[in-house]
């Protein structure tokens, strides 16, 4: 069950982040239409930019929830890596703890900032006049679901705790070994990649 | 109060707690203790206004140009050609990967990625020429730290948005020291290998003809260089905007050498959006405990300390330096920045050293934390590609000859500041 939750959030947090990626290659090639009708046909198209932020802030906020469960936040791991793994596997709900805490933060006030445009009409002071709620609500959207798979990923680590299945918090909360690091930097690559420095 | 909010972080920092969470929480304490937490509830419309920034945008299309770079299929090509071109020094292709990882930092920023496509291609070449290999990892270690200090660089946007300063301006800054850095790791090579000529492998015969025939592998990589950078500097386009054009110059790229594909590009979205993620989380936390620093007076009280220790600026930058390279041997580059820059940042200013002379500094600063052990990523990424395996020392005791030439370099920005300050002046003042 609980791992039948985990798979879906992850498969949702991967069609999330292509959608961000592919909706920032869409970005790259509008500004780049911008820079060449400024150069060549003096004509300034406005506006790419700011759709590019706001595509930019949406797309960051829902890629954090791809990027915990792919453990990918950065922490620092000199003495991590010569504890016990107990004390690794107590480590790793704690940080999931103080991440939930800060971004629980972040995401209520996130929200109050997008209720806040929605009950003030709130419009962007550009020639687009963009309504501000429409693109906070993307962004805001995006941590609320970060927060949920915070809290998530929470109650299964002290499940793996209490049934003292150090595996199982290792693998969905524990620090990525440098093979896994050197893996997700270079996949789709087919570089031959063997032994990691650190015990794993 | 400060001790106990410091040893905090210190126990936070050993627990291996995220940074952003560091970060954040820290803030919020702070707010909490000095305003009664009436900064706190700004964190939304804060996050927002910065998230949305233009120039931010320029993080992630930077990233995005070297995911689709890495998946065009030009490094082993590259990396033939560099060797027509340096394999007659003494040490062979160890100069051909430093003259790889510059050509390709210049379109990534990414010192990880630098270091493991290079790596990878150099790798078997180690036993096929039999060149001593701990020097020839420690090459490629070093080589791949030059991601970060050639534009673009990912490095000196955040330290631009940290201090404010101009990202045009740090990239023309970041250049000269990039050229030189890579020299004064070719000259650690050479000296090495004059002195044990065992170490430089079996010689590589090459002529004109060949030099001649691979050089157009060359010119994608530079071509891209010249784009991006060239047009922030002609005026044409900012940052963010050159970063976009390089984004649609790697995809036309990516289609001539038939490696566009779907899957090609929803790897490149993963790869993007990861590293963006993980980069952004600990970023708007960083300026947000900024801000909450600024209205404490932190920064008002750190300058007041060090001008009662009465240092020359000298002597302060060189512990400065010393400090850099103690906690870059334990800590992980960007936090590393990201963490120290907002405190150290305006008692740097107030001693009289050039904002944008600092952004070079601490860049070089961060690439020799890359290769210092215990904590030095790139050594990870070396040892991680060595098909035979071997012992991890083995990289980092290769690495030595290039920390050195770090060093040196140091020496040369504090005693030369024009190396980082000519081409901004020449071009900005």
């Amino acid at each position: 069950m609980l791992e039948r939750i985990h798979l879906t959030l992850e498969w949702i947090s991967r069609r999330a982040v292509w959608i961000g990626g592919a909706a920032l290659l869409i970005a790259a090639i509008m500004v780049t239409l911008d820079v060449l009708s400024r150069k060549f046909l003096n004509v300034t198209m406005s506006g790419a930019d700011e759709i590019s932020g706001y595509v930019f802030a949406a797309g960051t906020t829902w890629a954090y929830s791809y990027c915990l469960l792919h453990r990918a936040n950065i922490r620092i791991d000199a003495l991590y890596n010569f504890m016990p793994r107990w004390l690794c596997a107590v480590l790793d709900t704690v940080a999931v703890v103080l991440l939930l805490i800060y971004n629980g933060m972040l995401a209520y006030r996130g929200y109050g900032a997008f209720a806040e445009s929605w009950a003030k009409d709130s419009v962007s002071i550009t020639t687009l006049a963009t309504p501000q709620w429409i693109p906070q609500l993307l962004w805001a959207s995006g941590l609320i679901f970060f927060e949920l798979v915070l809290v998530f990923v929470f109650l299964y680590t002290m499940v793996g705790l209490l049934r003292g299945d150090l595996d199982l918090v290792k693998r969905i909360a524990g620090v990525p070994s440098v093979a896994e690091e050197i893996e997700a930097e270079t996949h789709g690559m087919n570089l031959q990649t063997q032994t990691g420095a650190r015990e794993d | 109060m400060v001790v106990g909010i410091l040893v905090a972080l210190m126990l936070l920092v050993v627990a291996a707690v995220p940074v952003a969470a560091i970060l954040g929480i820290l803030s919020f304490g702070l707010d909490s203790m000095y305003f009664g937490g009436r900064l706190t509830p700004a964190i939304g419309e804060f996050v927002w206004d910065k998230s949305k920034e233009f120039i931010l945008v320029a993080v992630p299309m930077f990233i995005l140009l070297g995911e689709i770079m890495l998946r065009a299929g030009i490094a082993a090509r590259m990396y033939n050609a560099v060797a027509q071109w340096l394999v007659w020094l003494p040490g062979g292709l160890m100069h051909a990967n430093i003259g790889s990882c510059a050509i390709f930092a210049a379109s990534s920023g990414s010192s990880v990625a630098t270091a493991a496509t290079v790596g990878t291609v150099a790798y078997p070449q180690i036993e096929r020429r039999a060149y001593n290999e701990r020097l020839f990892l420690g090459s490629l270690a070093a080589g791949g730290t030059l991601g970060i200090l050639i534009p673009p660089s990912i490095n000196l946007i955040l330290y631009g948005l940290l201090t404010d300063s101009s990202v045009p301006e740090l990239y023309l800054a970041g250049i000269i020291p990039g050229v030189i850095l890579s020299t004064l790791f070719m000259a650690a090579i050479v000296v090495a290998c004059l002195w044990r000529r065992e170490w430089g492998g079996a010689r590589i015969e090459t002529n004109w003809r060949d030099r001649i025939r691979t050089l157009p592998d060359l010119v994608p990589p530079i071509m891209l260089f010249v784009v991006v950078v060239g047009s922030i500097y002609a005026g044409l386009a900012t940052p963010t905007e050159a970063a976009s054009v390089g984004v649609c110059f790697a995809l036309i790229l990516s289609a001539s050498t038939g490696t566009l594909k779907l899957s090609m590009l929803r790897e490149a979205f993963e790869g993007t959006m990861r590293t963006t993620a993980m980069i952004m989380l600990i970023i708007l936390a960083a300026v947000f405990l900024n801000f909450v620093l600024g209205f404490i007076g932190v920064t008002q009280a750190m300058i007041n300390f060090m001008a009662e220790l009465g240092l020359t600026p000298l002597e302060f930058m060189i512990l400065l330096v010393i400090f850099y390279l103690i906690l870059g041997m334990f800590m992980e580059t960007l936090s590393m920045m990201l963490t120290t820059v907002p405190v150290i940042f305006p008692i740097v200013v107030q001693m009289g050293f050039d904002p944008v002379w600092f952004g070079v500094m601490i860049t070089v600063l961060m690439e020799t934390a890359l290769i210092t052990p215990p904590i030095g990523v790139n050594l990870y990424v070396v040892h991680g590609i060595r098909a035979r395996g071997g012992k991890f020392n083995d990289v980092a005791y290769g690495s030595l000859p290039f920390v050195v030439s770090m060093l040196v370099m140091v020496a040369l920005l504090i005693a030369y500041e024009d190396l980082a300050l000519y081409l901004p002046t020449l071009v900005y003042r």
